[in-house]
């Protein structure tokens, strides 16, 4: 008799804890094992936009590149004031992941689809001198370039034929996750690797 | 026993107390979906009560050394959950890291349209449009409105203040306009609009800080400041692109009120014509590809007929034609344009008056700055109507080389040394020497 009071005096605060923790984690319970995932959850890399057009007219999905580390800018082929600054970031990340034997994927998406199509993606890299095959210019709808900026955070807007925009560039690491940013304002490409 | 009930009774309260007030504001609000939806969480909370309800079980077994109670109890399953919770929880983190990052780069807007504009401030021994005046001056201070409509509606409006002559603050709506994009080589406006003749007047607008001079060539300045051409247009206005094999040809075609001079200015009747009078026109122009990469030449032309504020009013009919190009890399942004005017006076009748006026800017972008040279000339007929009336339609000719400096990516500060001889009407030269700070917001 003894015995079991002591064993029930012992299990009341186990059970008062049990109590507690299920009146507390028990939204996240139900949520993990009955309901998808909410909009939003998951990999940065995941809630991109997926498909775009590359300046060989081919399309290239985003999952694919999981797995990679990737650098993903945006850009325009008529911008001659903020885009060649952003591209000889880029060009310094480059050179920086060569010199340390590892291997990145370079997104430079374009600001403005109705000018950019692959013709004008390819005469860019030619007058440019940007050859790498790991850099993909990219164009997608007048909706996937909105809603890409809207998640990466570049902030742009139309100025007639004029795209008034920032200088920035966003990493994600090889799980898709984000991995950091620069701008005009914080930080320096080194941050990014 | 007893206590075990009161825990598992605590627990069931605390789990319907989470629940139920959500269940009744649905039940209020007729939502059957969201009750049914409530009364399933409602389930699988239930199952998970008592699934923990036999692992509790199973600890105070454990605890008391009764194997006996043990062999009743079933597995555990909630063990399986914890690898679960610890993904989600690092998934929300991963999540709500993101969300902020993003949310902050962009300064938490979202909400509303974006108000975006232009300002400058300049300072030099005669003001960059007005002769008579010397020192500092407040350029313009420019705001611009372009709101996200929908898949094809598109709008604009360009909000100005700037100083007259007489230091009086005067706002001007320069642009409103509300077009429909039917595609990329097609997109109809009305409103107010930059009348798409040459390349210059379509390519800079009134934010100072995004062309690479100090000033616009004095003939297209605006007709507020002295321009000749008629710059803003109220009408209709269609314009489009279509890529072709080697590059892409751009076209316009417009048609609106026809201007009027008041004052001296050319008034671009935004309120609406009481005599009738229209101006049309376009403008043709092709974008090379592969070769000449940059380049860009075209056509354009337009008439109006032009009314004055004179006590007998004079229709003049403006027939004028002009050609373009202009060369913009990395390295070069080179601009030349060159009109004539064909002038007609119609009330009374008169003859027909030539004039021409045209301009070339080259510039260099280099590196730490953008050095530039222009010569701009016009030879405007002093006995057509239409440069009579205007207070500065006189000829003159004009020769400056310039200096921006791109302080950082939304800042420019540029200076100008420049010549300027009229050479009729009124002969008389200067010289400037000007500095203007723009900035864009």
């Amino acid at each position: 008799m003894t015995l079991h009071a002591q064993s029930a005096s012992a299990a009341h605060p186990v059970r008062m804890r049990c109590a507690a923790l299920i009146a507390l984690l028990l939204p996240l319970l139900v949520g993990a094992v009955g309901e998808p995932a909410a909009p939003g959850v998951g990999p940065l890399l995941d809630r991109l936009p997926p498909s775009w057009r590359d300046d060989r007219g081919k399309t290239l999905q985003l999952p694919q590149l999981l797995g990679a580390r990737i650098f993903i800018t945006m850009a325009y082929t008529t911008c001659h004031r903020v885009c060649p600054v952003t591209m000889k970031r880029l060009e310094q990340v480059q050179r920086e992941l060569d010199a340390l034997g590892t291997s990145g994927e370079f997104l430079i998406v374009s600001y403005d689809p109705s000018n950019d199509d692959p013709a004008a993606w390819r005469r860019y890299r030619v007058s440019h001198h940007l050859f790498r095959e790991n850099w993909h210019f990219l164009t997608g709808t007048p909706a996937d370039t909105e809603r890409l900026a809207r998640l990466l955070g570049f902030e742009f807007w139309h100025y007639d034929e004029h795209v008034m925009h920032d200088y920035r560039i966003v990493a994600l690491g090889d799980d898709g996750a984000l991995r950091g940013a620069i701008d005009s304002s914080h930080g320096t490409w080194r941050d990014l690797l | 026993m007893k206590r075990q009930l009161h825990a598992i009774t605590v627990g069931a309260l605390c789990v319907l107390g989470t629940y139920c007030p959500a269940g009744l504001v649905s039940a209020a609000e007729n939502e059957n979906d969201r009750v049914t939806a409530l009364e399933q969480k409602l389930d699988r909370s239930l199952k998970l009560i008592e699934q923990l309800t036999a692992r509790v079980k199973e600890l105070e077994a454990q605890r008391a050394g009764t194997a006996a109670s043990a062999q009743n109890v079933p597995p555990a399953p909630p063990a399986e959950s914890s690898p679960q919770i610890q993904q989600r929880l690092d998934s929300v983190e991963q999540q709500l890291t993101q969300i902020t990052d993003s949310n902050a780069a962009r300064g938490g807007g979202g909400a509303g349209v974006p108000l975006h504009g232009f300002a400058d401030i300049g300072i030099g021994n005669h003001t960059a449009n007005e002769p008579g005046l010397q020192g500092a001056n407040v350029g313009a201070l420019d705001m611009y409105l372009n709101p996200q409509l929908g898949e094809h509606t598109r709008a604009l409006f360009e909000l100005t203040f700037e100083v007259d002559q007489q230091g009086q603050v005067a706002p001007d709506l320069e642009r409103a306009q509300i077009g429909y994009q039917f595609s990329d080589a097609a997109t109809v406006w009305i409103g107010r609009f930059h009348t798409p003749f040459g390349y210059y007047n379509t390519a800079f607008h009134h934010g100072q800080q995004i062309a690479t001079s100090l000033r616009r060539p004095r003939f297209i300045l605006f007709e507020d400041q002295g321009g000749v051409m008629p710059n803003h247009t109220v009408g209709a206005w269609f314009t489009g692109a279509e890529p072709l094999t080697d590059g892409k040809a751009t076209y316009d075609l417009f048609v609106g009120n026809g201007q009027a001079i008041s004052d001296g200015e050319i008034d671009p009747r935004s309120g609406g014509v009481d005599h009738g009078g229209a101006i049309y026109g376009g403008n043709l122009g092709y974008v090379f590809g592969e070769t000449l990469n940059g380049l860009k030449m075209g056509v354009s032309a337009f008439r109006s007929k032009i009314t004055n504020d004179q006590p007998y009013v004079n229709f003049t009919r403006v027939d004028n034609v002009g050609v373009y190009f202009a060369y913009d890399t990395d390295r070069f942004e080179h601009i030349g344009e060159y009109y004539r005017f064909s002038d007609s006076g119609l009330t009374p009748v008169g003859p027909t008056h030539k004039s021409s006026a045209g301009f070339l800017q080259l510039a260099w972008r280099l590196p730490i700055a953008t050095p530039y040279a222009r010569y701009e000339r016009a030879a405007l007929n002093q006995s057509d109507t239409y440069f009579a009336a205007q207070t500065e339609g006189m000829s003159y000719y004009r020769d400056a080389v310039g200096l921006r400096f791109d302080i950082d990516l939304k800042s420019a500060l540029k200076f100008e040394l420049g010549h300027t001889k009229n050479t009729d009407r009124l002969v008389q030269e200067w010289n400037d020497v000007l500095m203007d700070y723009a900035i864009r917001f």
